[in-house]
């Protein structure tokens, strides 16, 4: 195993074990590692959840835990959603 | 934009206020690095007021990573307030270690500036050349503040220990509208380190920014430049009015017409670095 490969599998556990727990805060994602950056790709109903402050904040607090410096939501747009397979895991991309 | 301006003590603001007027009297004539931010905005108003039209000279330095709608607010006070104002060419850039944007890339950026700003200053009797560093700057990162230094550019604010809610108490008192603008560094703060700075990038950024102005965001907004991502950081307390999906769809829009093909939100908002600290240069 190469180094880059060990550092991919770390990010990928990491990103995992974020989007396991943030699925238990009700919020339906997947999620996409870019450095210290998670970039979340919730649902529709994902975004809606996270308007209230305390699940922003508990999302951030959890992000921290796990790793991250920064958490970003990307936008539900026509494009992603066309283009995202439908599947209840978390998508891991880094 | 709200400011915690009451935090600020009457009797501290008007002794800093006239050992400020002490100090340009002192160093006079002087000529004003001028960028029409909060800072700049403030010296050159009060060293116009305090030395007269003709011991106070604004220069501008204009490039790609000086944003047009604050060049258009540093002409507006400039001219609300009578002051002198003169522009130069910088070309930061042109130079490749600039360009590859490494974590000194201010000091590349500040190099150039006062070394074009300054020659032409003592050139035209301005034997002091002054810069808005206040307080606050002085516990950040700032790697321009070394090219300052090599270049004699005198910082009378921080040095007096004006922070910038003196600075924005003072102003407002002043009627400087620029008293609640919020901070606003150069375009290339919003790249990575280690990601190339270009021309392109900075008008995207620009664009993108513009836009979301248009929508009405009047606050602290940045769009961060993550390749085909822009990642939009907004004051924490507009975040849960913006992600209402009618809006949260023009936001996306705006920035994608931008030519971005990727947007996301920061769901912590605005922070100042934060692009420092997603690459380690600062603490989380």
């Amino acid at each position: 195993m190469t180094r880059d490969d060990a550092r991919g599998d770390r990010s990928a556990r990491k990103a995992a074990a974020l989007a396991t727990a943030i699925a238990k805060l009700g919020v339906d994602c997947a999620l996409e590692v870019r450095g210290g950056l998670a970039l979340l790709l919730p649902t529709p109903e994902g975004v809606t959840t996270l308007q209230q402050d305390e699940t922003r904040r508990a999302v951030l607090a959890l992000a921290k835990e796990h790793g991250f410096t920064h958490v970003a939501i990307e936008l539900p747009t026509e494009r992603r959603r066309s283009s995202t397979p439908s599947t209840d895991a978390p998508l891991l991309r880094d | 934009m709200a400011f915690d301006l009451d935090t600020v003590s009457e009797a501290d603001l008007t002794a800093k206020t006239s050992a400020l007027a002490a100090w340009l009297r002192a160093h006079a004539p002087v000529a004003i690095g001028y960028s029409g931010g909060v800072d700049s905005a403030y010296l050159a108003v009060v060293a116009r007021q305090t030395l007269g039209a003709d011991g106070a000279l604004a220069i501008i330095g204009r490039s790609a990573s000086y944003p047009a709608e604050q060049w258009a607010t540093a002409r507006d006070v400039a001219r609300r307030f009578d002051v002198t104002v003169l522009e130069l060419d910088t070309a930061e850039l042109d130079d490749p270690r600039y360009a590859a944007n490494p974590s000194n890339r201010c000091y590349y950026c500040k190099t150039e500036l006062w070394g074009r700003l300054v020659p032409v200053a003592r050139a035209r009797g301005f034997a002091t050349v002054i810069d808005g560093t206040n307080a606050d700057d002085l516990s950040d990162y700032r790697p321009g503040a070394q090219a300052a230094r090599e270049h004699h550019v005198a910082s009378p604010l921080a040095e007096l220990g004006f922070t910038k809610l003196h600075i924005r108490h003072a102003s407002r008192a002043l009627g400087i509208p620029t008293w609640q603008q919020p901070s606003s560094p150069c375009l290339s703060s919003r790249v990575p380190y280690g990601t190339e700075v270009t021309r392109g990038r900075l008008h995207q950024i620009e664009l993108a920014e513009a836009a979301l102005r248009d929508l009405g965001i009047a606050g602290d907004l940045r769009v961060r430049f993550h390749d085909d991502l822009a990642r939009v950081e907004l004051a924490q307390a507009e975040l849960s009015t913006w992600l209402e999906p009618e809006r949260l769809a023009a936001l996306t829009e705006a920035v994608m017409q931008a030519g971005f093909a990727r947007v996301a939100l920061d769901l912590r908002g605005f922070r100042s670095g934060s692009l420092n600290v997603l690459h380690g240069v600062s603490p989380a």
